[in-house]
């Protein structure tokens, strides 16, 4: 029998049925949409993760000012991150490089185009173990005694709405930055302006943090911002990730809850852990699902094949081979299948952005994760329902085709 | 009549069958004899029990006999497997039920076309063919209904317009005029008649109804399972015998 026959009578047969059909499709569809949905969001997830691995160092810690996750310290008590301090940790057993840094923001001018950008003063000549994969795309590195010298982040170099650089190596760009002073007693804010000249380009990293870094020697923005010898912050990066924790807990001894200390590496492989649970279990359900998708369609067929027991025994007398009957019935189960999966990837991918909207994955912090869609093994899932879907067709379609025609068409 | 030697349509010998309802064995037929030429239309008359069903469903191919023979055009169909059985009924039989059995949620050129289908006849062709048997049963106008919504006469002509698609050589009819009043009973005879003369196809009819067979060429009186007595009808035996 012609292919396009055995579709017209199988569709045929499922309109007849068509809410049982419909419904049969619908657990279809959701067994399918929810393993879309959280194969998008489980690729969302880790995407942002390794983005995070990838940009600081497994032996990075981050020393703030105050803790960042206990309740906040009442500005007195804060502890200044001074040289002292960096003297202090430099002196703790198990620390390779202590790397302060300081930070403003301010807007680049350069050739008519203006960009808003986050400034860090850094001895750049460490750079490299904060963000080990850091390279550049031209020039150099701006040395530590430079006052003038800028590096630039990629997307600051190439904005994606520019179709030439914003600037390149060698080129003046111009810093607007607002500063607090006080004269005569009144605090004001003051705009400043100071030309740099650009010494570097860094390589695309694909984290926005690195990407969209302006950077300045640490003594330039000392001076700039007027930080009078305050940092912001301080990179420790430990002699390996093992001795995170020790030095971790040491500096947390030393100065108690008036400083924060943290391991970006810890944090993502806890949140990583969590989220690879709790992806796991909804996995889970979702494959539960497809296999009561799978029971559907074998209760469905099975109803199916026992109302139309008289027209098998029909088409038997008239010369439907057992294979033919088979195949008629397995095609209506191909066709629950394939209608089911397709759908279900739609509103799996739909399902997806509506979720990650939903689910606190941000943990309150402003966090754009986006889902991600492994191609494979979006096919592996459509594979599976086709499969499941065909596998469920086989004992009703084995019943209806080893059937006696002379009993089924006596049955009233 | 013509001479023994003739080359038969369908022969039977010592066909035997029987089956197991329970504990019990029945034994439906005991030694059937039968032979039937080309052309020719007869009835299998009998009793509730006497195995005339049974014995259709062992000419059609639908059910195996305990032991004995079917030849039909002088080959064993009792020794064929469930493939070329298949392919047998579909080429070389039509069926027409006492029920009709059409599928209700079809056309009625598609119920009509259903042999046809699994035949791998061209598109075109079966298009033509369903076309020209809707007209020879008097349901030209008809192709687009549904079964449930014609008549219960209406709906056997479609089922006998199913059994010709294929152009069969045998016509097997299990009472066919059961579930219908004396008057579309006769129509339904009266267009196998046609049928039988038309096509020339070999035609038998199990049935109940004496009218009915009496109209045929030849009565089978079938009785515990074996050919009680044989006796000549109407058809046939004038306009139709040279």
């Amino acid at each position: 029998m012609a292919v396009f026959d055995l579709i017209g009578l199988s569709f045929g047969a499922l309109k007849e049925r068509k809410l049982r059909s419909g419904l049969t499709i619908l657990m279809v569809i959701i067994g399918v949409a929810l393993m879309t949905s959280i194969n998008g969001l489980g690729g969302g997830m880790n995407n942002f993760i390794t983005e995070q691995l990838g940009t600081l160092g497994a032996n990075v810690l981050i020393v703030t000012p105050s803790s960042m996750f206990g309740p906040m310290q009442q500005s007195g008590m804060q502890t200044k991150l001074t040289a002292q301090t960096v003297r202090t940790i430099e002196r703790i057993q198990g620390t390779k490089y202590v790397i302060p840094f300081m930070t403003g923001a301010g807007t680049l001018k350069s050739g008519g185009e203006t960009k808003t950008v986050s400034v860090l003063g850094i001895d750049q000549s460490k750079l490299v173990y904060v963000a080990p994969k850091i390279s550049l795309e031209s020039g150099s590195y701006v040395p530590s005694r430079d006052t003038s010298g800028i590096l630039l982040g990629y997307n600051i170099a190439h904005p994606s709405n520019l179709n030439k650089p914003f600037a390149n190596t060698g080129q003046m760009v111009s810093l607007e930055f607002s500063v607090v002073e006080t004269q005569g007693g009144a605090e004001k804010l003051v705009v400043k302006k100071k030309a740099f000249v650009v010494r570097g380009v860094a390589n695309e990293l694909g984290t926005q943090d690195v990407d969209s870094l302006a950077s300045i020697s640490l003594a330039e923005a000392n001076a700039l911002f007027g930080k009078d010898g305050v940092y912001d912050g301080i990179y420790v990066i430990t002699n390996g990730p093992n001795d995170n924790d020790k030095v971790e807990a040491r500096i947390t001894k030393i100065y108690g809850k008036n400083i924060g200390v943290m391991s970006p590496k810890a944090i993502a492989s806890t949140i990583q852990d969590v989220m690879g649970t709790f992806i796991g279990f909804l996995s889970a359900i979702g494959g539960v699902s497809m296999f009561v998708g799978a029971v559907g369609i074998i209760t469905t067929l099975y109803t199916s094949v026992m109302e139309r027991t008289r027209e098998i025994g029909l088409l038997k007398a008239i010369g439907y081979t057992r294979e033919t009957v088979l195949l008629m019935f397995l095609t209506e189960s191909f066709a629950i299948g394939l209608v089911g999966a397709l759908l279900g990837l739609v509103f799996g991918v739909v399902g997806a952005y509506v979720l990650i909207g939903v689910l606190p994955f941000g943990f309150g912090q402003e966090i754009s994760i986006s889902p991600w869609f492994s191609v494979p093994d979006l096919g592996q899932v459509f594979l599976l329902a086709l499969g499941l879907s065909v596998l469920a067709g086989l004992y009703p379609a084995w019943r209806a085709s080893t059937m006696s025609p002379i009993l089924a068409l006596k049955k009233e | 009549m013509t001479g023994m030697d003739e080359k038969l349509a369908i022969e039977t010998v010592d066909l035997k069958k029987s089956y197991k309802m329970g504990l019990v064995t029945v034994h439906a037929l005991r030694g059937v004899n039968l032979k039937i030429r080309h052309g020719e239309m007869i009835s299998v008359v009998g009793p509730s029990g006497s195995g005339k069903s049974t014995l259709l469903n062992m000419l059609g191919a639908l059910d195996v006999p305990t032991s004995g023979k079917i030849l039909i055009d002088s080959v064993d169909i009792s020794r064929m497997g469930e493939r070329a059985l298949a392919r047998f009924r579909n080429r070389r039989i039509g069926f027409v039920f006492q029920s009709y059995n059409l599928i209700d949620r079809s056309k009625v050129a598609k119920n009509v076309e259903l042999p046809a289908i699994v035949a791998d006849m061209p598109r075109n062709l079966r298009n033509k063919r369903v076309n020209e048997l809707l007209d020879l049963v008097g349901l030209g106008d008809k192709a687009n209904r549904r079964p449930n919504a014609l008549s219960g006469g209406e709906q056997q002509r479609v089922a006998i317009a199913r059994a010709l698609v294929n152009d069969p050589a045998y016509i097997l009819a299990d009472e066919p005029t059961g579930n219908l009043d004396s008057k579309t009973g006769q129509e339904i005879e009266n267009l196998l008649l046609r049928v039988n003369k038309e096509t020339n196809a070999t035609i038998v009819i199990v049935t109940h109804n004496l009218e009915l067979a009496e109209g045929t060429g030849r009565i089978i009186h079938l009785r515990d399972g074996v050919i009680e007595k044989e006796r000549v009808g109407l058809w046939g035996h004038g306009d139709e015998a040279a």
